[in-house]
Order: C-alpha cells, then structure tokens, then sequence
C-alpha cells in the first residue's frame, strides 16, 4: 500500500516515514504542498497524510485541488493547533479524517488501516478470507490459523491483492503501489513474487489464492468474509 | 494629508471663520449699497426742492422777463463757492445765476422740455465735480406769450462722497468688531464643546498609566456610547488577562507533577523498560494538559463586540464532519434545530465547545445520538444525547466541578467536557449532565444569546 506523506517538519516526517517503512507500507514523502501536490498528481497513492500548516500550498488548499483534480485516495490531516474550526474546514475541503499531534505512531497506522479498508470496502480490520487472513495492525498472516511468514514485499504484495479481493490488478498497479518512487524496478520480480507467495500460501496447491489472468494481471480468488 | 491632520477645533474654526467672512462681506456690500443709494436719492430730493425753492422765488415781470430776488431762501445760493450753484438759461442766454456761481460756469448746455427732470454730471475745471438737475419750465406774460426758461441746480458732490467715505468706515469698524467677537464667542463654544474629548483623552492616559481602570461614566449622550464600548473592551481584556495568567499558573502547576514523577523515577529506577512505560505516561499526561490549557487560554469568552454566530449551521458542519470520520461505526443520529438560534460569541469557542460534545458522543455511543438545538427566553439550549455507557456518578461532578485543575480531571470524556465546560463558564452559561432516555450520556447545555452589557 502506497501512501503519499505531506510534513514540513524535517524531523516528524522522517520518524512518520521510517516508522511506516517498518509497518511494511510504502512511503513517499514531500516537505512542503507544492511537492506534495505533485507527487499526488503524478503517482497513484492509496491514502494521503497531509498536515495543515504547509509552506507553499497550505494543506487546505492541496486538499481541494486533489479532490478538484478527481483524485479519490483517502486523506488523513495532520494538525498541531486542534481547533475545531480547522477540523471541520479541512474535512469540508475533502479529507476524511484527522489526527491531533502529537499522537502514537500505532494511532496513525490504525487510521491509515481503516481509511484503506474502509475504501477497498472491508469492514473489519482484519482482511480475512477463509482459510486465509491478514491483520494489517500486527502484519500478521495466517492460512488455516497457522502463521505464515513473509518477507516485506511478499506481505506488502499480498496486503494489496487482499485489500482488493476479487478485482484484477495488473503488475503495474503492483508495482507502483508497492514501490517507492525512486525505487529501481523491475515488473519481473512481481512474478517471482507471485510464485513465492503462492508456494507459501497453498504449497499443496489446493485453493489457489491467486490466479494469472493472462496480459491482465492477478487476482486474489478467494472471496471476503463478510 | 493635511485636511487629515487638522485637528478638530481647526476645521471647526476654519469653517465657520470662512462662512463668516462671507457672511460679514455680503452684509458690508449689501448694506454700502443701501446707504449710496439713498444718499444719492437724497441728493436728488434736495436739488428738486432747491429747484421748487427757485421756482417759488422766480417772477415774470410784466414785459416777460424773468426777475429773481436778490434775497434768497437758501442763503448757501449767495455765498460765492459754497458748493450750491443755480443758473437759469433761456436757450443759450444765462437770465439769472446765483451769487455763488459767480464766474465758474458757462451758460448750461441742458434744455429739457417743460416739466421735464433732467440729472447730469458737472466737471469744473478746477476739479469739482458736481450734481445737476435742469427742470424746463414755460411761463406765459400778460400777452399770453410763452416764455421757455431752464432752472438748473447743482450741488457738489464731495459732500456726497465724505457721507459714503465715513458710512464706509464706520460700517467697517462695526462688522470687523462684531466678527472679531464672534470668533472669540466661536473659540470658547469650540472648547467647550470638545471638552469631553478632551477628558476621555486624559481618561485614556489615565488608565494607560495606571492610575484608573476604566473611564469614568459621566460623559455626554453623544460619547457615552463609545467610552461604554471601550470600558466593556477593557474589562473584557482584563478577563482575558486574568485567564490568560491562570491558564499559565495552572500549565506551570499541573506540568510540575508529571516532571516530578519522571524525576524521580530517573533517580530511583534503572530498568530502561519500566523507565520508558513511566515517560511515555507522563509525556501522555502533559500532552494532554498543554492540549486542555491551550484551549482555555484560547477561549474569546463575553463581549458585546461579537458578531452574531448561527449555532445551527456550526452543528451541521461538525455533525457532517464527524459523520465521515466515524462512518465505519454505521452511526444513526438525529437532529433537530429549530428557529436558527444565533448567539453573540466567538466562533471559534462554539465550533471547541460543540466539536468537544459531539464527538464524545460519537465517540462513546454505541449506534445512536440525538441533537437538539433550541432557543428560549433568550438563551440557546443543546441537547446532546448518545446510546453509549454513560459516565458514572461520581465523576460527573468532578467534571464539572468549576476551577478544577486539569491534571486531575478524569481520561476519556473528561478532557472534552472540561474544555466545554470552561467554555460555558465563560460565557455565563450552565452544564449539566443527565441520564438520558437512549441509557447513555445526556448532556445538557444553556447559553445566554446576548451578552449582558458589563
């Protein structure tokens, strides 16, 4: 999962990046509106985190012209002075929750968890599809109540397919939405991924998790517990 | 500018001493005019009557010719250079003139017909100028023959001129006195008039320097609206002063503790883990009092100078808001405003006061809560209700309990209703907290809409 950060203070947004890196989330990071609202127009981002007190473009203003620019990725604010009136203003302007500073990084994970979650559709925190789930809080996997472990980007791999059960995602969407932006890629590591993953999900080869549509991408087949 | 830097009594004094002027100049011309003129008919007048004089004195002797006696009435006619002349022609031949015009004119050039009144200047040569009225007359002799004679009469006109001259100058004398006192009259009117700006001036210095609080009441009609104005603006920063000073007696007091608590357990304890659970507890807890502190000092609270603010609108805002921010928990939540109540306070304080009640209710409902919002005999009345667990008895009090210091206020609910309840405090209003009918918290809050002048 891909998540465009937006903080002009040095030190709060390299602790946010690194602490979020460790939750196995991909993090680009800008210092000020300008930047940021070029990474979000050039990008596809799951979810932003945006503070209000912005030099260049304040926060406000880079939410309206995301929103503006039809871009649907939740946002969460970031703000300091916890004024109401600068609550409501920024959710008016299109964000779609906020946090106080300072808060717990596990806060701010939780919120990222459930603005992802509640975009891709899920309504419980833990994607589960039976006998597979995953808990995006703890990045814990199971198949069959047994742990299953994972590197990061075999689990940021799965946490996206996961997130959008049933729907096709191309190895483009994959890799932009697991990469950074000045990460050296390449679309044939996604296979070897695939096929990592598939031989610790189902090594007997008997539910088939993820299926290859071919010149289309992949799809996570088994289907969401309500 | 200059206009703008001309003090009061200036422009005051520059106005009036210009319509003044005007005014004074428009009397000395008009009232110049009057007095020539009727100097000048009187001039006439007499000459008419000098001629009547002349006419009654005149004889036509038998043989037709013209006899004047050597007597007159006026005897200025026979002093010699009086300035009073009389000539009487017939055609180009001088009949008869008087004693005084003895060599100083020619024969009269002027032939009026019978009856007919003719006025003319006269320059002599020496340089007297004069007033003349020729008359025609006929008279008839035994024979019934008509004789034409021309009765002329003049009069120096310097006489004339020394009347205009002291007219003038006396008139001068009396408008220039009279506008001279006018101004004074204007000057000491002026100072006494702009006396109250004066004294609220020294007032202001006053209360800069100390030496008073407010400005003292007795000021005209006028001005009394604006010292009230600036008296309940300084009152209104002396609360503000006040709770500005509190707020940080408080901070520094409350902040005490968490840092002893930290002190002493750096001192006493060397287990890095347990040392790290105890900072980031007490880190938690001044978190929270700079967040409760911040938001008191930042409280507008009572003052008349506040816009009106629709409490309505500000509640749909945060309820849309929270809306979003609570979707996943499939909130059902009813709201009712009736009359679009508005209330004279700051927005920013009723935006903290409801956002902290709302989201509680949010917050620690289970599916649902109801908003109300009404006004009734001038006060607005909330309504905030949810479906959660309710706060117990006991700290309901301490909630509420007014002055409470902030590092002793009760987790969860507490922080938001301390803060609304310092709000309400500020304006004068009152909380309460209720069991309501949905088995949660009920809270209850009543604000005045206008603020009573201090």
């Amino acid at each position: 999962m891909r998540i465009l950060l937006v903080e002009d203070e040095h030190q709060l947004r390299e602790q946010i990046t690194s602490q979020l890196q460790k939750h196995n989330l991909t993090v680009d990071a800008a210092e000020n509106g300008e930047e940021g609202l070029y990474l979000g127009t050039e990008f596809p981002f799951d979810i932003a985190i945006i503070d209000l007190g912005l030099p260049k473009i304040s926060g406000i203003e880079l939410i309206r012209r995301f929103r503006a620019d039809n871009k649907t990725f939740p946002i969460l604010i970031l703000t300091a002075r916890g004024r109401w009136q600068d609550k409501v203003e920024g959710l008016e302007a299109g964000a779609d929750d906020y946090l106080v500073k300072p808060f717990h990084i596990e806060e701010l994970i939780a919120r990222i968890n459930a603005l992802a979650r509640r975009a891709a559709g899920w309504s419980s925190s833990v994607l589960s599809c039976l006998p597979i789930t995953l808990d995006p809080s703890s990045q814990q996997v199971q198949c069959d109540n047994k742990e299953i472990e994972l590197t990061a980007y075999e689990y940021r791999l799965l946490h996206y397919l996961m997130l959008h059960a049933g729907e096709i995602v191309s190895k483009t969407e994959l890799t932009e939405h697991i990469y950074e932006q000045d990460y050296d890629r390449d679309s044939n590591v996604i296979e070897v991924f695939i096929k990592r993953l598939r031989n610790k999900l189902d090594p007997e080869k008997i539910i088939n998790p993820i299926e290859t549509l071919r010149g289309r991408g992949y799809r996570f087949t088994l289907k969401r517990d309500s | 500018m200059i206009v703008k830097r001309l003090s009061l009594t200036y422009r005051l004094l520059f106005a009036s001493s210009l319509v003044l002027t005007a005014f004074l100049g428009v009397s000395a011309f008009s009232l110049n005019n009057a007095f020539e003129a009727s100097a000048v008919a009187a001039q006439q007048k007499r000459l008419q009557n000098y001629i009547y004089t002349l006419l009654t004195a005149a004889e036509l002797n038998p043989d037709g010719k013209l006899q004047m006696p050597d007597e007159l009435a006026e005897p200025q006619f026979l002093i010699p250079n009086s300035g009073l002349y009389a000539q009487i022609t017939n055609g180009e031949k001088v009949i008869w003139q008087s004693p005084s015009a003895l060599g100083l004119f020619i024969t009269l050039p002027e032939h009026p017909a019978p009856s007919i009144r003719q006025f003319n200047t006269l320059k002599l040569d020496n340089g007297v100028t004069l007033l003349n009225l020729s008359f025609g007359t006929v008279w008839e002799d035994n024979d019934r023959k008509e004789h034409q004679y021309t009765f002329n009469v003049a009069e120096d006109l310097s006489a004339l001129h020394q009347q205009t001259a002291n007219f003038q100058r006396s008139l001068w004398y009396w408008l220039g006195g009279t506008g001279l006192l006018l101004l004074i009259v204007q000057v000491l009117i002026l100072r006494w008039g702009l006396r109250p700006l004066h004294d609220v001036a020294e007032d202001l210095t006053a209360i800069e320097t100390g030496e008073k609080k407010l400005l003292s009441q007795d000021y005209p009609v006028e001005l009394s609206n604006l010292t009230q104005n600036i008296n309940t603006l300084l009152s209104y920063e002396q609360l503000r002063r006040e709770r500005y000073k509190n707020s940080l007696a408080d901070l520094a007091h409350s902040l005490k503790t968490p840092l002893a608590v930290m002190r002493g357990e750096l001192e006493a304890n060397t287990d890095l883990s347990s040392l790290k659970i105890t900072t980031n507890e007490q880190l938690e807890r001044i978190t929270a009092l700079v967040e409760y502190q911040l938001q008191r000092a930042a409280t507008e609270g009572q003052n008349t100078l506040l816009a009106p603010v629709a409490v309505g609108n500000i509640v749909h805002k945060i309820l849309a808001s929270l809306d979003k921010v609570y979707q996943s928990k499939a909130i059902h939540r009813q709201c009712e405003i009736s009359q679009d109540p508005q209330i004279h306070a700051d927005e920013g304080d009723i935006y903290e006061l409801l956002g902290n009640l709302l989201e509680n209710a949010y917050k620690y409902c289970n599916h649902q809560v109801n908003v109300f919002v009404q006004s009734r005999k001038g006060m607005i009345e909330v309504s905030i209700e949810d479906d959660g667990n309710g706060i117990p008895e006991n700290a309901k009090l301490d909630i509420l309990k007014r002055g409470k210091r902030a590092d002793t206020q009760v987790e969860g609910h507490g922080i938001g209703l301390a803060i609304a309840s310092d709000i309400i405090e500020a304006y004068q209003g009152e909380i309460s907290i209720e069991n309501g009918q949905l088995g949660g918290a009920k809270v209850l809050i009543k604000l005045p809409q206008n603020q009573i002048r201090t």
